[in-house]
């Protein structure tokens, strides 16, 4: 039997104590559930606090400063005295904003964000909140309504800088959306089941993790998630420089926190969808044997391995931050539609031809154990999804560059060498001239 | 025909462009930094934290800088070492100096005679370039240009040191850590 929806029975010495004062089902349909909510909801928010934190840690040791020293040890009370003052702000409204959208549009994106977490698996068992079969749609169609809270902040401020951000981060929420989308698809192929959970134990029962199948998929999806994120080099809507500071130029204290809680909680939505398809979820080779038989240490492992990718992945969020400059718009757009889109498109044919052939060569070669609940592979066929899967990112780069041969592109001096002097007057100027000389 | 010349990218820098390697070079550059602040405290191979936590860690300031004026004493009788001759005053470019002097009387072997002492010195930091010419017109080694920098006040009268502040030493707030 096939359920759409799931709920997993706690730890059994939680199970135990929850029993004495609760019946079976309500303890399985109600009150774990809402401690795992709690649970997940509070790391999350305390997560949002201290990335502020680490966000100016490893910009100062990037720039070699410091960063916060003089709040607690090594500054680590800075995101507490952070929150006292935001919420002891002024909640300000100005005068000609729309008041009703102005004020509920930071809780939109927040929600947003905080319901995609409910799907996200991170560890076998009670690790799991709930296991939708349309997990991965879910959490693309509820993040992508966190665009919706930003459009709404842009506009009811009623402020150009505010409207210009609101409409640049939906341009390209919505663009990088679709190459996010499309880049899930070659996992699914391989696992052939939507639920998160159902992807992390298909990598599990195969050992192996799919970023090895999918290395280009793995890519697109990294660069589109941090476009996604409105994260430097793709921080276009809150451009500091030239938009002063994008869709929440207008808010303050309590509203505008609200704003980046949203922004870091979405990291790791991102971050654990990619863990999740692309890293093996919480399966890491070696820890069931670690764990000896005990379940719920087992899961416990589980959970430290999710964490542990996870934290790579944001940290990578960090590091691309205060290494690149900003993207120009139509560059951002370019990569977008140009390269990413293809390269995802590609990535989907790539991935059929890749199970085609490892089915064509089950007669000669042993690749294939069984097609019934994902794509189970032998260790031949390992391989070969592995040859297929690199192999994918050298074809992608020269599919690209073949269709993209005419378009502009970021090369500045192969512009310079391309352009064509057009309607040069009579008794050409020095310019001409001199262009003339050195060729 | 182009507007400028551009040599054509070799096949290595083509290579370069192709696995992306001057992306990797900027991203290994801000990993060292990052691990460089956590392993290489005093920046021994350059790729530490250079950020001094200025109210607990004074920074050293090089030999010849000079800062705040002060009057030196006679270290045993604590009597001032400045005999009012007037020559910092005049060796001064800004005119900041003025030293005010006094006669008194007193007796040298039975006689009346009078001497000039210091009643009153006023040295203006917010007029003073710390040319530290006034220290080398000195002639008893008294007034001395330190090496302490902390000079700033609330009001414009807080920068007129006068003759106590300049012997003490002005009383200012020192931040612990």
């Amino acid at each position: 039997m096939t359920s759409t929806f799931a709920l997993f029975a706690p730890p059994s010495f939680l199970d135990d104590l929850l029993l004495r004062f609760f019946g079976q089902e309500t303890v399985n349909y109600v009150v774990w559930p809402f401690i795992q909510i709690g649970a997940v909801i509070t790391l999350v928010a305390v997560w949002a606090l201290y990335a502020s934190y680490l966000e100016r840690k490893i910009s100062a040791f990037m720039q070699a400063r410091l960063g916060p020293m003089r709040v607690g040890k090594w500054g680590l009370l800075q995101p507490i005295a952070d929150a006292v003052k935001l919420l002891t702000k002024e909640d300000l409204v100005p005068e000609k904003a729309d008041p009703y959208i102005f004020r509920y549009a930071p809780y939109i994106s927040v929600a947003a964000t905080f319901i995609t977490f409910s799907v996200v698996p991170f560890a076998p068992n009670w690790g799991v909140i709930t296991d939708v079969n349309i997990g991965l749609l879910l959490v693309l169609a509820i993040s992508s309504v966190g665009v919706l809270a930003l459009i709404l902040a842009g506009w009811s401020s009623n402020s150009k800088y505010a409207l210009l951000g609101g409409l640049r981060s939906s341009a390209q929420m919505v663009s990088y959306e679709v190459s996010m989308g499309l880049s899930l698809i070659g996992g699914l192929m391989f696992a052939r089941t939507l639920s998160l959970s159902g992807i992390t134990t298909a990598q599990a029962s195969d050992s192996v993790w799919f970023i090895l199948y999918q290395p280009l998929a793995f890519v697109i999806f990294l660069i589109s998630g941090i476009a996604e994120n409105n994260r430097a080099p793709f921080d276009l809507p809150e451009a500091e420089s030239e938009l002063v500071a994008g869709f929440h130029t207008e808010y303050s204290g309590m509203r505008w926190s609200l704003f980046f809680m949203a922004e870091y909680a979405a990291m790791v939505v991102v971050a654990g969808v990619a863990t999740t398809v692309f890293l093996g979820g919480w399966y890491f080779p070696g820890v069931y044997r670690l764990a000896g038989g005990s379940n719920n240490l087992y899961v416990f492992l589980s959970l430290v391995v999710f964490i542990v990718k996870m934290a790579v992945l944001l940290y990578l969020y960090f590091w691309l931050r205060w290494t690149f400059p900003r993207y120009r718009y139509d560059q951002l757009m370019d990569l977008g539609w140009k390269w990413m889109i293809p390269a995802s498109l590609l990535n989907i044919v790539w991935t059929a031809v890749t199970i085609f052939v490892l089915q064509a060569l089950d007669g000669r070669l042993d690749t294939v154990e069984s097609l019934n609940r994902g794509v189970n592979l032998t260790g031949q066929g390992k391989g070969v999804a592995v040859f297929m899967g690199f192999a994918g990112l050298f074809i992608a780069a020269l599919f690209l560059a073949y269709l993209n041969r005419h378009s502009r592109d970021f090369n500045l001096k192969k512009q310079r060498r391309e352009i064509k002097l057009v309607d040069v007057p009579k008794g050409a100027p020095a310019v001409a001239r001199a262009a003339a000389d050195n060729a | 025909m182009s507007l400028v010349k551009v040599p054509r990218p070799t096949l290595g820098e083509r290579l370069k462009r192709f696995f992306m390697a001057d992306m990797f070079k900027g991203m290994w550059l801000t990993l060292k930094y990052n691990v460089g602040a956590l392993t290489d405290k005093d920046s021994v191979k350059g790729f530490g934290i250079y950020t001094e936590q200025y109210p607990s860690v004074r920074p050293q300031v090089a030999p010849r800088f000079h800062g705040a004026p002060r009057l030196n004493m006679d270290p045993e009788t604590h009597e001032s070492l400045c005999i009012a001759c007037n020559l910092c005053a005049l060796a001064c470019p800004e005119d900041c100096i003025d030293v005010i002097a006094m006669d008194i009387e007193m007796s040298v072997g039975g006689k009346p005679r009078k001497k000039k002492v210091l009643d009153e010195f006023i040295f203006d930091t917010s007029r003073c370039m710390f040319c530290a010419l006034c220290q080398e017109a000195c002639p008893t080694a008294c007034l001395e240009l330190t090496q302490e920098f902390e000079l700033a006040t609330y009001s414009r009268a807080g920068f007129v040191w006068n003759r106590e502040m300049l012997e003490q030493g002005r009383e200012s707030r020192k931040f612990e850590a």
